[in-house]
């Protein structure tokens, strides 16, 4: 079995969102609680998260947009720059924590402490723009992660796997024309789906031509079409890249029962998501890997995929 | 929607005496496609295409030295030899469904605007079209697209577009297709959110149907006989 983290807080819980918000605190207490009644969480080192240190975040984020986000939340707003973007007083705070909870999780993994992690935060992440929130994302957490990788444990190459049904364009837009890190993306099609990027001729700029991978799914497919698109896509990508370190922004709105997209992945069609990378990173980077939360919405479903995907890092279920 | 606010007025233009040569030169510097020949007074007189062009060229096939002859033969003749003589031409007041409607019929790239004396206002072509409708649809801005089926009769929209307001969400834009179904339309409106589960709830529990877009897609497939 593989010693695998577990990142959570209970202050990622005071990120308030107001009702009817489909990016809750429930989510997190879902997956928390199921992990305590299957038992899973024992089998876990317990991570507690440590705010984020602020040059961190600048290492991707706009200092400007930094202050203007703290801001809003000082004064009180209930959103930021977008009704999409629901905010309370705690929400900057937690957002530091979310990227603590991250980096900690990395600095573990690095020190051989734990072989992988999972980490259960929120806000999510990877819409985030260097200087714009974007669908319920503030700071982005796995781009934050993947500059600290590279400037505080001196990794070079970086690989983000993001399997979140939504494409990541503040992750894409980061590392655009950055050769050191590969983005890659399956995600419901722009056409329908939200934010309207992650076209498959959306390749990278520049010098960063080629480090960025773009799978599009049309809504109504599903397992099919994820394992026809990974093997075509991801695997070669990843094969090229050699990366040292795998993050992972770990979405499970892609679920057949998830109102939030139109695509039908099932539950083993998640499980077939989680062994494909799990392959990858056991053959490139030393079993390395740090798996961050992004969406999933659906709160019946949600903790089994979690469920689902943390046993598959420890090694105590296959595809 | 008026063809004023798209046209490009930045413009590169030509008089009639100008070589064909230096016409080459300047829309090759420019990478334009088509190039406006004006009066002294800024009266249009013509244009040039770029296939107007590549038909006054030598043919490649040709040795390179007939090449060069021949080029030397046509390179100093004037614009106004190649050029179209009274063009079709738009006013600035045209909407651009006009312009869409004229371009398909008359299969041009590019419509030179003029005002009424026919002095030359600006430029239109496909790309600012194109331009054009990606911002009308809004696709340029993230949001997510939602395919309804409703039956076609007066007041389903007004449902529709109350829901999208009782939600609180921006609507980007909202096209209406014909459905395989006669007496059925499809509407997809395209919603500046991420956030659309309320949104989907309400409209199932209204009776709506949201449409599986690939099954569109099959459904317009040609049938295969068994």
């Amino acid at each position: 079995m593989k010693k695998t983290g577990f990142v959570y807080d209970e202050r990622y819980l005071l990120h308030d969102t107001g009702a009817a918000h489909p990016e809750s605190p429930e989510r997190l207490i879902a997956i928390y609680n199921h992990l305590v009644k299957t038992g899973m969480l024992d089998k876990l080192v317990k991570i507690e998260a440590e705010p984020a240190n602020k040059r961190w975040i600048e290492s991707v984020h706009n200092i400007h947009y930094i202050t203007k986000f703290e801001e809003a939340c000082i004064y009180g707003l209930t959103e930021f720059e977008h009704p999409d973007n629901a905010i309370c007083r705690e929400t900057s705070d937690v957002a530091y924590l979310a990227v603590g909870g991250v980096l900690k999780a990395i600095d573990l993994v690095m020190s051989g402490e734990i072989d992988r992690a999972f980490c259960a935060i929120r806000p999510p992440g990877h819409h985030a723009e260097v200087s714009a929130p974007m669908g319920f994302c503030y700071f982005n957490n796995v781009a934050i992660g993947a500059r600290y990788l590279q400037r505080n444990h001196g990794i070079k190459r970086v690989a983000i796997i993001d399997f979140d049904v939504h494409h990541g364009n503040g992750t894409q837009h980061i590392f655009d024309n950055d050769p050191t890190v590969l983005y890659y993306s399956i995600h419901e099609h722009p056409s329908f789906a939200y934010p309207g990027t992650g076209r498959d001729f959306e390749e990278g700029i520049g010098e960063g031509d080629g480090f960025t991978k773009n799978s599009p799914v049309l809504p109504g497919r599903g397992d099919e079409e994820y394992r026809r698109l990974m093997m075509q896509d991801l695997v070669p990508a990843i094969k090229k890249f050699e990366p040292e370190f795998i993050l992972l922004s770990a979405g499970f709105d892609a679920h057949i029962d998830d109102m939030m997209s139109g695509t039908n992945l099932t539950t083993d069609g998640y499980d077939f998501v989680t062994q494909v990378i799990l392959n990858l990173v056991n053959r490139y980077t030393n079993g390395k890997v740090v798996s961050v939360l992004e969406g999933g919405y659906n709160l019946e479903m949600l903790p089994v995929l979690v469920e689902n995907h943390i046993k598959m890092l420890c090694e105590l279920r296959s595809f | 929607m008026f063809v004023s606010e798209r046209m490009a007025t930045n413009l590169i233009t030509v008089g009639p005496d100008l070589t064909i040569f230096e016409a080459k030169k300047l829309m090759g510097e420019k990478s334009i496609r088509h190039l406006p020949v004006v009066d002294s007074k800024g009266k249009l007189l013509g244009i040039i295409s770029d296939r107007d062009m590549r038909d006054a060229m030598p043919s490649t096939l040709l040795k390179k030295p007939d090449y060069e002859i021949t080029l030397g033969k046509i390179g100093g003749f004037p614009v106004s030899d190649i050029m179209t003589s009274k063009p079709l031409t738009i006013y600035p007041y045209y909407t651009l469904q006009d312009t869409l409607l004229v371009m398909q019929k008359k299969k041009v790239g590019a419509l030179p605007v003029v005002d009424e004396e026919g002095y030359l206002k600006g430029i239109l072509s496909t790309r600012d079209l194109l331009r054009a409708f990606v911002n009308v649809l809004n696709i340029d801005e993230p949001g997510t697209l939602l395919c309804i089926v409703v039956k076609d009769q007066p007041g389903q929209m007004k449902k529709i577009v109350d829901i999208i307001s009782e939600e609180n969400i921006s609507l980007g834009s909202v096209l209406v297709t014909r459905y395989w179904e006669e007496d059925k339309r499809a509407i997809f409106p395209y919603l500046l959110t991420n956030n659309v589960i309320g949104v989907k709830k309400k409209l199932i529990d209204l009776g709506f149907e949201l449409l599986d877009p690939l099954k569109w897609y099959l459904d317009q497939l040609p049938k295969v006989s068994e």
